[in-house]
C-alpha cells in the first residue's frame, strides 16, 4: 500500500501542474480529496491492513492527506490572486489628494534668516512705531531741522512733527533711551518713503536696523560683524566692500557692497556687470547721536547699520520688480 | 553732478585711465554712478568732403555723391537740396548709429547699413543736424566749417571726444560740487598736485565805489556780498571751448556772460549772478528780507509769491533776485546788456533751503548756498568772473572789488588724539600716515605733540568740526579696505527670559493648515478706510487719493489682493497676513502709544474664497463657507493654546456683514468671522463668496497658554463612547443643546462631538435630529454600565425638558 501511496503522490504532483483554472481545481479536489476521493479509498481500505504495519502505513497516510491539502491550498492561492490582478488593479498613477499648499511670504523668511544670523551673533529684537515724531526720526538722528540731509529720504506728513518713519533708526534712539549700554539690537520694521511707485521702488518698504554700543567698539569690529553676516546670509565665498558715505547718525559712514553671488564677481546682468551689488548702510555711531540720549560718547563707542529687507530678497531671488512684494499674486508667493 | 574729465585735466595732472578714476572717486566716498564717453555717440562718424555731386539716374531728388572721408572715396546717396561739391560734411559709414531718423515719428536712431537706392549703392551717410541730434534743422545736410580736417572724427571735430563722470555727492560734502574740488580729492588719492588756476585781473583806472554800492540788511542771512562791475561787454554765443565743457555736465549755453558765472560754478564751486547793471535803479545792490506775500518774477518767467523770512537782493527801488535761488527777469543779461555786475555772495544755508524749499524751486546755486558755499571763495571766483568776461566778453573791469563782510567767518580749528582715532578705527595708523593724508585735503596742522595734533581747517570743508570728522577724514583717505575685519566681539550674557517668536508660531500653524502669507500696503483710501473706523489717520501729503490715509483694517488691502489673483484666473485662495493698523484715540486708551495718542495695533487677518479641498477626481467640489472658517479659527487657537475665547452670535449683522459670528477673547472683543456682503465686495470689483477672520493679535498673544504648557496626568482608564441623537425643533441651536449636555453631564463627560444633523420625512417637518458622540471617562475609576446609563439617563431627561426635545436613539 506504500507503494501505491507513493505512487498516487507522484500522479498528485503532475496533475496539479496541468490545473489552470478553478473548474480544474474543482476537479482536482474531486479527485483526490473529495469524500469519493482517492485518499479516502486509501483511509477506508486501512482497517484491512494488518496490525502491524498499521501505524507505518498510517503515518504515511496522513502525509500524504495533508500533502494534497497543501499543493491544493497553493494552488488555490494561485488562481485566486492571479484572477484578482486581471480583475482590480490598482492604478498607483493616480494623483493623491492634494491639500492647498501654505507658504511663508518672501519677505518674511528673508527677514527671519536675517534675524536668525544676529540673534545667532548676540542681538536682541527691539521695535518701535511707525507712526514717529520728528525729534526721533530726525532731530535726536542729528538730522536737524532745514538740513539738506532730510532730502535723503521723502517723508509722509500726519501732521506737524508727526510722520511716518522713514527709516528703523528711531528704534536706536528709543531703545538707547530706555537703558544704558551695552546694547546690541536689531530692529525689523516697516518704513515709508514719499517717493513715486516703480520697479524699483514702492512707497514703503521693510528694513532691519543694528546697533550695538558698548565700550571698545571699533570700524574694525562692524566690519567684521558685516562680513560674517554676509557670508551667514550669501555664501562663504563672498566679499564685502566698504566705500565711505554719509549719513547724520554715523560717522564714519559706509555703504557696503557684496561680491555679487550671482556671477561670483565677474559682472552679469544683476550687479550691472560692476561685481558688486549694494546690500545696506552703516558707520559708528556719531557723538552727537549719543549726546541725545545721554550716552557718554568719551567711554562708549557703537555702531549702527541698516539694510533693506526687499533689496535682500530680490537678490537673492532675482526679483526684478518690488512691487510683485505687495501684490501677492499666488503664483509669485508659490516660487518661494 | 556732473564732471568732464577733459575740464579736470586743468587742475590736475591726471594719467589715470577713466575707470581707475571711477574706482578711486567712489572709494574715496564720491560715487560715480556711470562714466559716459560722449565720444561713442559718434564712433564711425568722420569729417568729409564732397568730390562730385551727380544727378541719380532713376530720382529727381537725390544725387550720388563721391566723398573723401581719409583716403577712402565713397559714394553716397544724399536727398539733401543743399548739397555741394567742396563742402566739408558729417559722414556716418556703415555701421554708425544715427542718433534720430529723419523719417520716424519718434526720430528712433538706427544702424547705418549698406544700401541700394534706387538701383544705385551708398556706401554711407551725409547727415543733418537733426539726424546728428545736435538741432533740429532737418532741411538739409550740416555743412562744417571749411576749414575742417577731413577725416577727422567727427566727435573730436565737435570737441566732444570727453569723458563724463556723474558722481552722487552727499550732502555733507559740497566742497566737492565743483571740478576743483573733485580734483583736490583726486590729488590727495593718486599723490598728484593740485594745480588751481592762476590769472590777473586786468583792471582799468575807473573805480568802482564811483559806480555801485553795496548794503546788506539781513548780516545774519547775508554774511559776506562782493561785487565787482565789468564794463562795455559784448554779449554773444560763447566760444566753441566753454560751450563744450558746459554741455558736457549738462549745462545749456546761453551767452557769454551766464556761462562764464556757469563755467565758475563749476570751475571752484561757488555760485555767481550776473546783473544787467544798468537796469540796477540806482546802481545799487541792497540785501534785505521780503514783504509778505510779495510778487516776484523770477528769470525763468515765473511769478513767486515771497514770505517775510525770504532774502531778496534788491536795487534802490525794487528786488532783482531771489538771494542764491534765482535771478530776477527785470534785470537779466539779455542782448543788450552792456555793463554786467557781478555778484558773488555768501548767503546763511538755513535761509537759502527754507526759500528754496517752500518755493519748490532748487537751483545750481540754492544747492550749493543750503549746503554751503565757501565764504573764503567769494573773493576768487568774482574775479575769476571778471577775468573771463575781460577775456572773451572783451569787457571793462573796473578798479577794485566791493566786498561787505560784516563778521568774518573764521576757519575752524580741530584736535585730534590719536588714541582715539585708533580705538574708533579699531587699528593703528601711523602719525605720520595721519598727517600726510589731512595735510592732503588742505588742513593745517597747527599743532603737533605725541598724543595729539591740532588742525585748522579749510573753510570749504563745512563737514569738519569735530574731533570725529577728523577721524572720518583719515579713514576714508586711508582707504576702509585696509581697515582690518574683526572677526570675534565682546558678548554680554542676556539675563531676560527669551520670548517665544510668537508671530512665528502662528504663521507656522497657519501655513500648515495650508495658507499663505501676503504683505499689503498699509495705506488706502480714506474712503475705504472709514468704512472701518472714524478716527483714521490721514496722510497730509500722500502720493495719491489711493493712498491717502493709514489702514483701520486689514479687510481692503486683502480684497485687492483677491481681485487681483481673480484677475489671473486664480480663484481658490486661503491667505492670512499679520499687519498693523492704525487710529487716533480721542479719548483714554488702555493701548500703549507711543506717539500722541495714535494708537498702532496688530491684527491677523484669514481670508478664504473659492474652492475648500482642492478638485480632486473622486471629491464632490464644496465651496468654503462659514464653518470652514471658524474651523479654521479655532484650530489656530487650539494650536497656540488659547482656551479663553467665545463666539458671539449676533442677531444682526455688521452692514459689511452677510453673516457674522464676533470673536472675545479673555472677556474682550478681539474680532470677527464674516462671510462679507455681495454690495460690500462689489466695491472691490470682487464677485465670489469671501469669508474673513479679522482678530486682535496682541490678544491672541497675551492670552495664549502657549508659554504656560504643564503636564497633566493621563487617564489611567479607558473612556466609554455613546451616541446620542435628539428631535428638537428647527430654531433650537446646537450650540445650546452641546452647552446643556455639558452642564448636565458635569466633569466625566472628557469630550462631545456633533457627528450628524439630519432633516426629513421621517422626523417631521420643522424638525431636525442632531447627533452627537459622547466620551464618558473618570480619572478615579472604571465606570460601570449601571453609572454610565444613570449619567445618560440625566442628560436626556435635562435635554428633553430644555429643549422639548425626544431622543431618537443611543
Amino acid at each position: 500500500m506504500i507503494e501505491q501511496i507513493e505512487e498516487v503522490k507522484r500522479k498528485l504532483l503532475e496533475e496539479i501542474e496541468s490545473v489552470k483554472d478553478e473548474k480544474q481545481l474543482e476537479e482536482f479536489r474531486i479527485k483526490y480529496l473529495g469524500r469519493r476521493g482517492i485518499i479516502q479509498t486509501f483511509f477506508d481500505q486501512f482497517k484491512e491492513i494488518p496490525r502491524l504495519e498499521k501505524p507505518t502505513v498510517g503515518k504515511f497516510l496522513n502525509d500524504l492527506k495533508k500533502f494534497a491539502q497543501a499543493i491544493f491550498e497553493d494552488k488555490k492561492r494561485e488562481i485566486e490572486s492571479s484572477k484578482r490582478k486581471v480583475k482590480r488593479l490598482i492604478d498607483l498613477t493616480i494623483p493623491g489628494r492634494f491639500k492647498y499648499t501654505g507658504r511663508k511670504h518672501p519677505l518674511t523668511q528673508t527677514l527671519e534668516e536675517i534675524e536668525k544670523i544676529f540673534v545667532g551673533m548676540g542681538f536682541e529684537v527691539a521695535s518701535g512705531p511707525e507712526i514717529e515724531d520728528d525729534y526721533h526720526n530726525f532731530e535726536a538722528l542729528n538730522i536737524p531741522p532745514e538740513h539738506p540731509a532730510r532730502d535723503m529720504q521723502d517723508t509722509f506728513f500726519i501732521k506737524e512733527n508727526i510722520i511716518l518713519r522713514t527709516h528703523t533708526s528711531p528704534v536706536q534712539i528709543r531703545v538707547m533711551e530706555s537703558k544704558q549700554p551695552p546694547v546690541r539690537i536689531i530692529a525689523p520694521g516697516r518704513v515709508y518713503r514719499n517717493e513715486a511707485i516703480s520697479a524699483r521702488s514702492y512707497c514703503l518698504f521693510h528694513q532691519v536696523e543694528g546697533l550695538y554700543v558698548d565700550e571698545g567698539v571699533s570700524f574694525a569690529e562692524l566690519k567684521g560683524t558685516l562680513l560674517s553676516f554676509a557670508k551667514q546670509m550669501f555664501g562663504s565665498d563672498v566679499k564685502l566692500r566698504f566705500r565711505p558715505s554719509f549719513f547724520p547718525f554715523t560717522e564714519p559712514s559706509a555703504e557696503v557692497d557684496v561680491s555679487c553671488f550671482i556671477c561670483g564677481g565677474k559682472g552679469c546682468r544683476v550687479c550691472k556687470y560692476g561685481g558688486w551689488l549694494e546690500i545696506l548702510g552703516c558707520g559708528m555711531v556719531d557723538p552727537n547721536v549719543f549726546r541725545f540720549v545721554g550716552y557718554d560718547s568719551e567711554k562708549y563707542t557703537g555702531y549702527a547699520f541698516g539694510m533693506g529687507v526687499e533689496r535682500i530678497a530680490m537678490l537673492k531671488y532675482g526679483i526684478d520688480d518690488i512691487r510683485l512684494f505687495y501684490e501677492n499674486d499666488f503664483r509669485f508667493l508659490d516660487q518661494f | 553732478m556732473k564732471i568732464s574729465h577733459k575740464w579736470l585735466k586743468n587742475y590736475i595732472e591726471l594719467e589715470a585711465e577713466p575707470e581707475e578714476i571711477k574706482e578711486k572717486l567712489t572709494m574715496l566716498g564720491l560715487e560715480v554712478e556711470s562714466v559716459d564717453y560722449l565720444g561713442e555717440k559718434f564712433k564711425n562718424f568722420y569729417v568729409g568732403e564732397v568730390l562730385e555731386v551727380n544727378k541719380h539716374p532713376n530720382a529727381d531728388k537725390l544725387t550720388v555723391c563721391k566723398v573723401q572721408v581719409g583716403r577712402d572715396i565713397l559714394q553716397i546717396i544724399c536727398g539733401a537740396p543743399n548739397v555741394a561739391v567742396g563742402q566739408k560734411v558729417p559722414v556716418a559709414l556703415v555701421g554708425a548709429v544715427i542718433p534720430r531718423n529723419q523719417h520716424d515719428p519718434e526720430g528712433k536712431p538706427f544702424v547705418l547699413t549698406r544700401a541700394k537706392i534706387r538701383g544705385v549703392e551708398s556706401y554711407g551717410m551725409i547727415c543733418s543736424e537733426f539726424e546728428l541730434g545736435l538741432g533740429d534743422d532737418k532741411e538739409g545736410i550740416m555743412v562744417l566749417e571749411p576749414d575742417a580736417k577731413v577725416g577727422q572724427p567727427l566727435a573730436e571735430y565737435f570737441g566732444l571726444d570727453d569723458i563724463v563722470y556723474d558722481i552722487s555727492i552727499t550732502p555733507n560734502r559740497p566742497d566737492c560740487l565743483s571740478h576743483i574740488g573733485i580734483a583736490r580729492e583726486l590729488a590727495v588719492a593718486f599723490g598728484l598736485k593740485l594745480k588751481k588756476p592762476k590769472f590777473k585781473v586786468v583792471e582799468s583806472d575807473k573805480r568802482i565805489t564811483d559806480y555801485a554800492s553795496v548794503e546788506i540788511l539781513d548780516k545774519l542771512n547775508c554774511p559776506r556780498y562782493a561785487a565787482r562791475v565789468v564794463l562795455n561787454v559784448k554779449v554773444e554765443p560763447s566760444p566753441k571751448w566753454l560751450q563744450n565743457y558746459l554741455q558736457a555736465v549738462g549745462l545749456r549755453p546761453i551767452n557769454n556772460i551766464v556761462d562764464i558765472t556757469n563755467f565758475v560754478l563749476y570751475e571752484i564751486g561757488h555760485p555767481l549772478h550776473a546783473f544787467d547793471y544798468d537796469k540796477l535803479s540806482g546802481h545799487k545792490i541792497v540785501v534785505r528780507c521780503a514783504d509778505d506775500g510779495e510778487v516776484f518774477i523770477t528769470l525763468d518767467g515765473k511769478a513767486r509769491v515771497l514770505r517775510k523770512d525770504t532774502l531778496m537782493i534788491c536795487d534802490a527801488e525794487k528786488p532783482v533776485a531771489i538771494a542764491g535761488v534765482m535771478g530776477g527777469a527785470n534785470t537779466e543779461i539779455t542782448d543788450e546788456t552792456k555793463n554786467v555786475l557781478i555778484e558773488s555772495a555768501y548767503f546763511n544755508p538755513i535761509s537759502i533751503r527754507r526759500t528754496s524749499k517752500y518755493l519748490g524751486l532748487s537751483t545750481d546755486a540754492s544747492y550749493r548756498f543750503e549746503r554751503g558755499a565757501d565764504p573764503e571763495a567769494v573773493i576768487w571766483a568774482v574775479n575769476r568772473a571778471a577775468q573771463l568776461m575781460a577775456e572773451i566778453a572783451g569787457g571793462e573791469v573796473l578798479q577794485g572789488i566791493i566786498d561787505v563782510y560784516p563778521v568774518e567767518i573764521k576757519p575752524k580749528i580741530v584736535s585730534l588724539r590719536f588714541s582715539r582715532l585708533n580705538s574708533v578705527i579699531g587699528f593703528e595708523i601711523s602719525q605720520d600716515e595721519v598727517i600726510k593724508i589731512l595735510e592732503g585735503l588742505e588742513l593745517e596742522i597747527l599743532n603737533r605733540d605725541e598724543r595729539s595734533l591740532t588742525v585748522k581747517v579749510p573753510t570749504f570743508r563745512v563737514d569738519i568740526e569735530r574731533e570725529i570728522d577728523l577721524i572720518e577724514e583719515v579713514a576714508r583717505v586711508y582707504g576702509y579696505d585696509r581697515i582690518p575685519d574683526k572677526m570675534q566681539s565682546v558678548i554680554h550674557f542676556s539675563s531676560e527670559k527669551i520670548a517665544v517668536d510668537f508671530h512665528k508660531l502662528v504663521r507656522e500653524r497657519l501655513i500648515g493648515a495650508g495658507f499663505k502669507e501676503v504683505v499689503t500696503n498699509s495705506m488706502l483710501d480714506e474712503d475705504k478706510a472709514s468704512l472701518f473706523g472714524e478716527n483714521f489717520v490721514k496722510v497730509l501729503n500722500p502720493l495719491s487719493r489711493e493712498m491717502s490715509a493709514l489702514r483701520t483694517s486689514l479687510i481692503p488691502s486683502a480684497l485687492d489682493v483677491v481681485k487681483h489673483n481673480f484677475g489671473y484666473g486664480v480663484r481658490n485662495l486661503k491667505f492670512f497676513e499679520i499687519g498693523k493698523v492704525f487710529r487716533y484715540a480721542f479719548d483714554e486708551d488702555e493701548k500703549p502709544k507711543y506717539v500722541d495718542n495714535y494708537v498702532e495695533e496688530e491684527r491677523l487677518l484669514i481670508l478664504m474664497t473659492g474652492v475648500a479641498e482642492p478638485v480632486s477626481y473622486d471629491l464632490k467640489e464644496r465651496v468654503f463657507d462659514i464653518y470652514d472658517l471658524k474651523g479654521e479659527v479655532e484650530n489656530l487657537f487650539r494650536g497656540v493654546f488659547l482656551e479663553n475665547y467665545q463666539f458671539i452670535y449676533y442677531s444682526n449683522n455688521s452692514e459689511i456683514a452677510e453673516i457674522e459670528i464676533g470673536v472675545e477673547i479673555g472677556g474682550k472683543y478681539a474680532g470677527r468671522l464674516i462671510k462679507l456682503e455681495r454690495e460690500f465686495l462689489n466695491k472691490f470689483d470682487v464677485d465670489a463668496d469671501v469669508y474673513i477672520a479679522e482678530i486682535d493679535f496682541d490678544l491672541i498673544r497675551a492670552n495664549s497658554n502657549f508659554e504656560k504648557r504643564h503636564y497633566v496626568e493621563l487617564p489611567r482608564f479607558p473612556g466609554v463612547f455613546r451616541d446620542l441623537a435628539f428631535v428638537v425643533d428647527e430654531n433650537v441651536a446646537v450650540g445650546e443643546i452641546e452647552k446643556a449636555i455639558k452642564e448636565s453631564a458635569g466633569e466625566v463627560l472628557s469630550s462631545i462631538r456633533l457627528f450628524d444633523i439630519y432633516r426629513g420625512e421621517r422626523i417631521g417637518e420643522g424638525k431636525k435630529s442632531v447627533a452627537f458622540s459622547l466620551e464618558i471617562l473618570s480619572k478615579e475609576k472604571t465606570l460601570t454600565d449601571k453609572e454610565v446609563n444613570e449619567l445618560i439617563q440625566k442628560v436626556v431627561k435635562y435635554i428633553e425638558q430644555k429643549f422639548g426635545a425626544k431622543l431618537r436613539s443611543y
